[in-house]
């Protein structure tokens, strides 16, 4: 059925499905670089078949049941594991109002029947510049946990994303879990993005936003991605909204400090000068909606 | 390094025993070693959605599954969907609809269609419209196929009613 062809078979490898998370942090510590980790399985197949990746063993986490984690805790945050799936996020309904801005992204994710395998932590984890999930996680401050052999260790998100399919994950290191941080009180998030002719993002942003019309209490939090290498959060904007002036005149002044925050890259998707072009119109649109002007 | 593992899998409510290895693909295994091909080979990167089967009750695009996953699983295609000869509710929908032209593509419209009408009786169009957005039609068939979803959840939802009624009286 698949013609011979590399691009329609996987290239040959062990898969092994360990039962607990002991025994899966052992055989990543022996195969190191040899091994990948699967859940949903989206990201790393497509990787194989084009033999991107050509791992000597494939390691499927989904057995393991501390991974299905998936609980708020009021203010304490709220707790991702790593094989929870994006339609199980899509239907959990602390995402619903409080987390908003993560639930705006994952629902214009690829399509509904992938999102029944596909995993938020695979995604953060591709560590590719058009993947839209790091982008929320910034604004909701996230934290990585990693766990190996030697003990586990958390990661901030804004620290996770090294360079493009790139993490700071160690060879023999498994990302178990993502920590966000509860927003502030009353806070409201959203997610924009723009694409180009596919699903994949040339320019996305997350903004958070508390106490709109109280200066000296107003929250405001912002972060973009698919735009650069690494998504980032631009903190100097949130500073900025802390001070009197009338509103249009300082997003005026925020979208002037994120356009000259970035540095746009020119890829197969867009050029540079668009990507600036549309991260300042999409920052115009979601400062005006947070901050109702 | 062993490479080739015997798995169980149930097809269509048939217990198979199949001989597989490790980087087979759920898709090829169903199509050559069960002999089920109502599941087409579009685009083997989850973008055309016709190899779509239900894996456990849950739609999931078999060309980005490992046939090793399935080890003790449930499959069902759109072959599993009536007893031999029979046409399910949402089949009969498509023909009277004849929301098809080819024909290629319309197994994974049925399996999904079927799968969301399990899960949301009533859906609305827009939501038909984004449940079947990782599928595609070439013939474009999508008008037909949106109408006969809508008529087949109004006829289930009233013969639900219907019984609903009889039984109070």
């Amino acid at each position: 059925m698949s013609f011979g062809s590399a691009y329609l078979t996987l290239p040959d490898f062990q898969y092994l499905k360990p039962k607990t998370l002991q025994e899966t942090l052992q055989l990543l510590d022996e195969h190191k670089d040899e091994a990948k980790i699967m859940a949903g399985g989206i990201g790393l197949l497509a990787f194989m078949k084009e033999r991107l990746v050509d791992p000597r063993w494939v390691i499927d986490i989904k057995a393991i049941d501390e991974l299905h984690t998936l609980h708020d805790d009021g203010d304490k945050g709220l707790t991702i594991g790593a094989t929870t799936t994006m339609n199980q996020l899509l239907a959990f309904e602390p995402l619903k109002d409080k987390y908003k801005a993560l639930r705006d992204c994952i629902s214009l994710l690829s399509d509904p029947v992938l999102r029944n395998r596909s995993t938020l932590m695979g995604d953060v984890c591709e560590a590719l510049p058009f993947v839209d999930g790091p982008t929320p996680l910034l604004v909701f401050d996230a934290e990585i946990e990693a766990a190996s052999v030697k003990g586990k260790r958390r990661i901030p998100m804004a620290e996770f994303i090294k360079g493009i399919a790139e993490t700071a994950l160690e060879a023999n290191e498994l990302a178990v879990a993502i920590h966000l941080k509860s927003p502030p009180e009353h806070s409201q998030s959203l997610f924009l993005k723009h694409t180009s002719s596919s699903e994949f993002s040339i320019v996305n942003l997350a903004a958070l936003c508390a106490n709109p019309t109280k200066p000296e209490n107003r929250t405001v939090r912002f972060a973009y991605g698919a735009i650069a290498p690494t998504p980032a959060r631009v903190h100097e904007v949130e500073d900025l909204f802390k001070r009197k002036n009338p509103v249009p005149q300082l997003i005026d002044e925020a979208v002037g400090v994120v356009r000259k925050s970035t540095e746009p890259m020119t890829d197969v998707l867009a050029k540079a000068e668009y990507r600036s072009h549309m991260l300042e119109v999409l920052s115009i649109k979601a400062f005006r909606r947070l901050l109702g002007s | 390094m062993k490479m080739t593992r015997s798995i169980n899998i149930k097809i269509n409510s048939v217990d198979r025993k199949l001989e597989i290895k490790d980087n087979e693909l759920l898709l090829d295994v169903i199509r050559d070693k069960a002999g089920v091909k109502s599941v087409k080979a579009g685009c083997w990167r989850g973008e055309c959605g016709l190899c779509t089967v239900l894996f456990d009750g849950k739609p999931v695009k078999s060309c980005l599954v490992l046939a090793v996953e399935a080890d003790g699983r449930d499959i069902t295609t759109a072959e599993g969907l009536a007893p031999e000869g029979q046409l399910s509710p949402i089949q009969k929908h498509f023909v009277e609809k004849a929301a098809m032209q080819c024909g290629f593509c319309t197994p994974s419209f049925v399996l999904t269609a079927h799968y969301l009408l399990s899960v949301n009786p009533n859906p609305t169009e827009s939501e038909i419209r984004e449940y079947l957005s990782g599928h595609i039609c070439r013939c474009g068939t999508y008008k037909q196929m949106i109408e006969a979803i809508l008529e087949c959840a109004k006829q289930q939802n009233q013969a639900k009613q219907t019984t609903a009624q009889t039984t109070r009286r």
